[in-house]
């Protein structure tokens, strides 16, 4: 199992972990997206999800457990590599300048990263930690989202979901060896249209619940 | 000292066969006790250093860059010849050593020139399973192209960048040496004497360039691939650190120095426009095939080239070379486009240039097909220019592009220091007085993949080599006299800069020794370099110490070599009182202004044997002797 | 256009690996705008050595974008502004009378300064030391058509192997990654039947050694290609990650 190890510590393989778990997130993203989208039905129906949800019991667990596991190593293995790229360069540049490669997307990456670290964090206390047992859920939301400033943050944060996405989605295809002149402008576009439609879909939530 | 050139008998077919049945062989357990030193790792050494360690000799090889890999060999352009008849159109080995001989101008040795046309196969074979890659026909199979000098498509490439590709090859090679302990690689050296024990030669003096120590290597032979010595003219198509230093230091010691005059001047590169320029860029020659040569046929005309309709236009070339036309060997369209120029036909803001125009090939085969055979050296003409090629003719002037002289060897390589080799363009051997395209790199190769791995052999078997050690007197001779030198350099502190002095000394060569030369030019010339050699040791000025990476000291050594050296070319054009490829000398011209050879006389190698600094250098005289070709006025008509 | 313009450079100078380096203001006028990038240098360096001060250790030597020795950031921009140009090529056409020029070396930690502009580039042969080559003997060769090779893969492998090792990809890399030149290497190898042989251990071999000497990872931001001289492009990099990929799952060993 060695080689296993040893895969996973080369330069290649750890791109490979950032992509693999980062695609995952991705499709997280858009399941954790299609169930919030019902907010906008109203609080029953909305609330019946949850318990849905809460009904596959031991699943959810492990789905969550999973989770948990993928986003260890992404933030591990993120952090390993900017530690790395941070200390290639150890005399900086003292003029700087793009010559055209770079997108906000990818000059930012760890540093988004990082912030959304944060965020996870807040919100799992905020939304998920909590006792629910009286409150339904919709209701928890909706209290939140009265707070103009926890709106804010809520956006703010889907923005910095979504520049994450728009270079994490394509980048992960290339970093799995998928380049082609002809697919890889498609995926490029997908990857920006699906950091858009996470940006906008999750932070008009916030939103539309504050207006409510 | 009678020159030995150790010819094979036998039919000219079979020599090269006999003889490598003959040599000695070393017994492939022993072959690790050799210790070999290679200096250079172009095409010629960098492929001689992989073939060596691969046989099993140790082997330690230096260069100057710091990186093998950025040997001058990287910059050719066009191809490289092969007589593989994949066109059908009745290649063969004969017609291209044929075809190499007359190029050459009857100049060069029947032998080596036939052996190279037979290992030229074997080459593009080896190259193809390194990796090289070649352009190819839709197929897959090998693509052509047609050179100058043939009339047949012989020329294998790989884009503009021919070069490059096979000195990559050769690189990796050597590289899967490194990797298997066989071959130490010594970057950023700089050999600067050659250690002769005994008369053999047993190692080298280098300094380190980037600490200025002075180290010595010692071995059991020396293989010398250091390229040619064109910077001599200052601007040249040349890498800015190719030199005459190492040969230059090897005539020192005994090697001697073949047909210096012989240089090539190269009729398609981009024109000199201002005093500061610091080299010249070469278009290859394959542009020719596509490209039509022209001048205005009114002198002065200074209409644009678009503006002058096609009835008032000369392509001389084609006019006066019907059968060749714009594929000419390229000491005749050198001296066909100064004849323009001298005429007044020349264009461009300075006068010294011709057209080279595509509109035609454009026209014919689309866009599209000549910017795949063309588009980087387009690219780069326009980066340089700032004109864009596909809409306006190209102009182009000759430059110094090649050396066909260097030290003398023998059929084996060998110097006439024993175990001194000598290989690539470093060497006289195979050119005669003109090289024809694309044959540069296939006798590099041939010298170093496939020659030197069998010839070496046979010295190493016969010579017995006494152990030696770094204390031995002639070592520590050779390396007192290299660390004197550059304390002498650093010590003149005068006014001049090293370039200063590189750039006159350029300009008198290019003048009196270039494209046409006269006996009453070199006299003067001769004078005037003697002058400026003076003018060196007392005012060059020469920055910073030794102990640091010194770019201006490094040069200074080379231009005061240059500055010696160009003194021997000098005595070797005015002693051979003919014209023959790239030596023109006016008094020997036929009616139509075609180089006059006297074979009569001529028909030999001068070779150059070192006497002292204050000596004229010794003339020895390698006659020429053609069995299987007639020697004839060359004519490409 | 102007036919000669004046300058401000401001060029890094360190007059040795270990000593501490700094910045010098240099004032150059009349520069000819057909002058290439060095030979500007070549024109301020000849007045510095008149002067008697130490002029600027830079490397070059072909100056016609093919031997990879020269290179410096110009700007902020490995070889300068133009695209797909070495600093040999670059003409002072492409810039402007009065521009400030700021102008250092490579800054990576595989590659240390080792004088002013010039940088140690040892570790790019290092990685092809590791596995860029095919391991054919001379002499044993079989005839060279006799394995057809599609042109389009030729092409390709030519579009990869036009890498002149000049380093300005692991210099324009935010990273400071090698990923490009390891990756040309594998891909010029692996396109061609000839090199297929060897392509595991190959891919193995040189990412290995990459990771050893120093260089960062690669985050596809996709600034080397943009600044590479001989535009070598990033599916190469995508080439070497299947490549990598193959080797490690399909390799025998444990
Ligand atoms: C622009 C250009 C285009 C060309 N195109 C073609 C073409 O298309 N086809 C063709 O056949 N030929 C061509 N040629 C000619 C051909 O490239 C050269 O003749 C050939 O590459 C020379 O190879 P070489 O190995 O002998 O020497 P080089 O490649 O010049 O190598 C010399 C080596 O010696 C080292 N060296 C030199 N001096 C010293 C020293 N004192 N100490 C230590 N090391 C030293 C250098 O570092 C270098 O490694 C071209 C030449 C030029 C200039
Ligand atoms: C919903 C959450 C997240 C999603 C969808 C996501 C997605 C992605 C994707 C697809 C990639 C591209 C992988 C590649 O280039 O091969 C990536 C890269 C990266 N992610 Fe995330 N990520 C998320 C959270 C995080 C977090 C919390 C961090 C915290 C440190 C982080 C740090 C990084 C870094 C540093 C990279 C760049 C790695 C590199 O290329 O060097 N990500 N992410
Ligand atoms: S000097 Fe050779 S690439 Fe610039």
């Amino acid at each position: 199992m060695a080689w296993v190890l040893k895969f996973f510590v080369s330069s290649v393989g750890r791109k490979l972990l950032m992509a693999g778990t980062g695609l995952c997130f991705v499709l997280f993203l858009t399941t954790h997206l299609a169930g919030n989208l019902l907010l906008y039905r109203g609080g029953d129906v909305f609330n019946a999800y949850a318990a849905r949800l809460h009904s596959l019991g031991p699943l959810l667990t492990i789905f969550e457990l999973g989770l948990l596991a993928l986003a260890l190593v992404h933030v591990v293995f993120g952090l390993w590599l900017f530690y790395e790229n941070d200390r290639a360069r150890p005399v900086k540049y003292a003029v700087k300048k793009s010559g055209g490669g770079q997108t906000w997307g990818s000059a930012t990456m760890p540093y988004t990263g990082v912030l959304m670290l944060a965020f996870v964090i807040y919100h799992l206390i905020r939304f998920h930690f909590v006792d629910k047992t009286n409150i339904p859920i919709y209701e928890i939301v909706k209290a939140a989202f009265q707070n103009s400033f926890e709106v804010a943050l809520y956006v703010a944060a889907m923005g910095v979901v979504a520049l994450h996405v728009s270079h994490g989605f394509w980048s992960a295809f290339q970093t799995l060896g998928a380049h082609h002149t002809k697919y890889t402008p498609i995926i490029k576009a997908a990857g920006l249209i699906f950091s858009m439609v996470v940006g906008i879909g999750f932070g008009f939530i916030p939103i539309y619940m504050r207006l409510l | 000292m009678e020159l030995e050139a150790k010819i094979p008998k036998g039919p000219l077919p079979e020599k090269w066969d006999r003889h490598r049945f003959e040599l000695k062989l070393v017994n492939p357990a022993n072959k690790r006790k050799f210790d070999i030193i290679v200096v250079g790792t172009g095409l010629a050494g960098g492929s001689a250093s992989a073939a060596l360690a691969e046989l099993g000799y140790n082997v330690k090889t230096f260069c100057i860059q710091d990186s093998p890999r950025r040997a001058h060999s990287i910059a050719a352009q066009g191809g490289i010849n092969a007589a593989k008849n994949y066109t059908n159109e009745g290649d063969s080995i004969w017609r291209l050593f044929y075809d190499t001989v007359k190029g050459g101008d009857f100049r060069a040795r029947e032998a080596n020139v036939y052996r190279l046309a037979q290992i030229s196969n074997a080459i593009i074979d080896h190259c193809t399973a390194q990796g090289v890659p070649f352009a190819r026909e839709y197929g897959g199979l090998l693509a052509n192209r047609s050179f100058g000098g043939a009339q047949v498509a012989r020329t294998f490439y790989a884009r503009g960048q021919t070069g490059q590709q096979l000195l990559l090859g050769a690189y990796s090679a050597m590289m899967r040496q490194v990797a298997a302990g066989r071959v130490r690689m010594f970057p950023r050296r700089e050999m600067l004497d050659l250690v002769v024990v005994d008369g053999r030669a047993r190692g080298i003096v280098v300094r380190s360039l980037l600490t200025g120590e002075m180290e010595t290597h010692l071995g059991h032979a020396v293989v010398l691939a250091t390229g040619g010595y064109g910077n001599v003219y200052f601007l040249s198509t040349n890498a800015m650190s190719s030199n005459v230093t190492a040969a230059f230091r090897c005539y020192k010691r005994g090697a001697f120095f073949a047909n210096p005059c012989f240089t090539q001047i190269h009729p398609t590169c981009i024109p000199v426009h201002g005093t500061y320029q610091s080299k010249l860029t070469l278009m290859s020659e394959s542009l020719r095939n596509d490209g039509r040569v022209w001048v205005p046929l009114q002198a002065g005309d200074r209409r644009r080239p678009g503006d002058i309709p096609e009835s008032e236009r000369d392509y001389y070339l084609e006019r006066r070379y019907p059968s060749f036309g714009n594929l000419v060997p390229r000491d005749v369209a050198s001296r066909a486009a100064k004849a323009m120029c001298d005429a007044g036909k020349g264009v461009g803001e300075t006068g010294l240039a011709v057209y080279l125009d595509f509109k035609d090939a454009i026209a014919r085969d689309g866009r599209a097909v000549i910017e795949k055979k063309y588009g980087n050296l387009f690219q780069m003409y326009e980066k340089i220019t700032g004109e864009d090629p596909y809409e306006t003719p190209m102009m182009i002037y000759p430059a110094v592009h090649y050396t066909m002289g260097g030290l003398w060897v023998d059929y084996n390589l060998m110097s006439t220091v024993d175990g001194l080799f000598v290989l690539g363009e470093a060497n006289f051997s195979d050119h005669g007085a003109n090289r024809l395209g694309a044959s540069a790199l296939m006798q590099g190769l041939a010298d170093g993949y496939f020659i030197i791995p069998y010839t070496i052999g046979g010295y190493l078997a016969t010579a017995s080599l006494e152990s030696l050690s770094e204390t031995h007197p002639a070592v520590q001779e050779a390396k007192a006299a290299s660390v004197q030198r550059i304390h002498a350099l650093l010590s003149v502190n005068g006014r001049r800069t090293v370039d200063d002095f590189h750039r006159e000394l350029g300009r008198i060569m290019w003048d009196y020794c270039g494209m046409s030369r006269n006996n009453s030019g070199l006299e003067k010339a001769r004078e005037r370099i003697r002058i400026l050699r003076g003018e060196f040791w007392e005012n060059v000025k020469v920055p910073e110490g030794n102990e640091t990476l010194n770019q201006s000291l490094e040069r200074a050594g080379r231009v005061a070599d240059f500055l010696e050296f160009a003194e021997l070319m000098i005595i070797d054009a005015l002693a051979r009182q003919e014209s023959c490829g790239g030596h023109f000398n006016e008094a020997y011209q036929t009616p139509d202004n075609e180089a006059l050879r006297d074979d009569a006389q001529f028909c030999h190698v001068a070779a150059w044997e070192y006497q002292g600094d204050d000596r004229e250098p010794a003339f020895h005289k390698e006659p020429l002797v053609f069995e299987n070709v007639a020697l004839a006025q060359r004519s490409y008509k | 256009m102007k036919k000669s313009i004046s300058l401000t450079l401001k060029v890094w100078r360190q007059a040795g690996s270990t000593e501490k380096g700094s910045f010098e203001t240099y004032a150059v006028k009349d520069i000819s705008t057909d002058m290439s990038f060095l030979e500007m240098l070549d024109v301020l360096n000849e007045d510095l050595t008149r002067e008697g001060k130490p002029p600027i250790a830079f490397d070059h030597d072909c100056r016609e974008g093919i031997c990879g020795m020269c290179g410096a950031v110009v700007n902020g921009r490995p070889h300068g502004p133009e695209k797909g140009t070495t600093l040999c090529q670059l003409h002072m056409r492409h810039f402007s009378d009065n521009d400030e020029l700021v102008i250092e070396p490579w800054r990576s930690r595989a590659f240390p300064v080792v004088k002013d502009l010039v940088v140690d580039r040892s570790p790019l042969e290092r990685i092809i030391i590791a596995g860029g080559y095919i391991s054919v003997n001379t002499g044993s060769a079989p005839e060279a058509n006799s394995l057809p090779v599609p042109q389009e893969a030729a092409e390709k492998a030519m579009d990869a192997a036009a890498c002149i090792g000049c380093g300005a990809c692991v210099a324009a890399c935010p990273n400071g990654s090698a990923m490009l030149f390891t990756s040309a290497k594998i891909s010029h190898l692996a396109l061609l039947p000839q090199g297929r042989p060897e392509a595991a251990r190959r891919a193995i071999g040189m990412v290995q050694e990459m990771d050893r000497l120093g260089f960062g990872n690669c985050s596809n931001i996709t600034e080397c290609q943009v600044e590479c001289p001989k535009e070598v492009s990033i599916s190469n990099i995508a080439r070497l990650n299947r490549e990598f990929m193959k080797a490690w799952l399909a390799a025998d060993e444990k």
